[in-house]
């Protein structure tokens, strides 16, 4: 799957996916949550917490 | 058009809409009318009121973020310069002029402190630098154009033919540098934003004050011309993102 078309499906711009997959934006709960749907995984397998830093990629 | 169409624009129908109503405002506020610089206040404010009032509905998540967080920058930094041309002016003991031009120039360093932080946010350090110096490089090259046809068709003697070349090697060695610099960006960020500071803080010691004109005058010029390519390259020298790729509009 392309940034574009996961940006399609998750409602938001392939520049944003850009940035979640290098750490530079952290996603809403309700983003997280709509992309842990779409790849049909939990949410945990997508995202992990930084415990140096917040919640990151 | 839907919402999701609109996210996968490159360039959004309303950033270009503002961009085209600030240019225009600019140009009409320079030669037709002082009153007409409301053209560029609404590109400015306009697209940011119609979203908060729910109207437009053209972002996401991230682009939200970025334009609120650039928001609070602009608060301060906005803020500082009022206190800071208040303080000169209230200090200067008339040395410092009382005009209209303080309060563009606060409104002009609120305007591109917020542009500045949101493009930084959104597209990283390198991808707004490099659309910054492309966007000065366009804008002197259509300047330079603009006045080269009109140098070229007025040439008659020998003399007017050689200076016109002269000028026309002047405008190539302005303009050619922001596409090299906007080039190098992506591929040398630390090389580059130290150009960029250098150039800038140079351009700054030499042409910073210019005398006949007021101070206002000096330093709304010295913000609008050399502002955005400090910032961009101030941002490439702290540049820790190492981002590449990013093609959408902010």
């Amino acid at each position: 799957m392309t940034q574009q078309e996961l940006a399609d499906l998750a409602g938001v711009t392939r520049q944003t996916i850009h940035s979640i997959e290098r750490g530079r934006y952290n996603p809403s709960v309700g983003l997280a949550l709509r992309l842990a749907e779409i790849f049909g995984v939990p949410v945990e397998a997508l995202f992990e917490l930084d415990r140096e830093g917040g919640p990151d990629e | 058009m839907s919402e999701r169409s609109m996210r996968r624009l490159r360039f959004p129908p309303a950033s270009v809409v503002s961009m085209i109503l600030v240019a225009a405002g600019i140009l009409l506020w320079m030669f037709v009318s002082r009153g007409l610089l409301i053209v560029a206040g609404l590109g400015a404010f306009g697209p940011g009121i119609l979203r908060e009032a729910g109207v437009l509905r053209d972002q996401d998540e991230f682009q939200r973020e970025a334009s609120y967080r650039a928001g609070y920058h602009a608060y301060l930094v906005g803020g500082l310069s009022a206190l800071l041309v208040l303080s000169a002016i209230e200090w200067g003991g008339g040395a410092v002029d009382e005009s209209a031009e303080w309060l563009r120039l606060v409104v002009v360093v609120l305007w591109l402190t917020w542009l500045s932080s949101t493009l930084l946010r959104y597209w990283g350090s390198r991808t707004t630098a490099a659309r910054v110096l492309t966007a000065f490089g366009a804008f002197w090259a259509v300047f330079v154009v603009a006045t080269l046809i009109g140098d070229w068709s007025a040439a008659g003697s020998r003399a007017d033919v050689m200076q016109d070349l002269l000028g026309t090697a002047v405008g190539v060695g302005v303009v050619v540098p922001f596409f090299g610099l906007a080039w190098s960006a992506r591929r040398w960020p630390r090389a580059t934003g130290l150009a960029l500071v250098s150039v800038s803080l140079g351009f700054l010691a030499v042409f910073g004050r210019r005398r006949g004109l007021a101070w206002s005058t000096s330093a709304l010029t010295d913000v609008m011309l050399i502002g955005p390519v400090l910032t961009s390259g101030l941002a490439l020298l702290l540049d820790r993102d190492g981002e590449a790729g990013d093609v959408d509009g902010a």
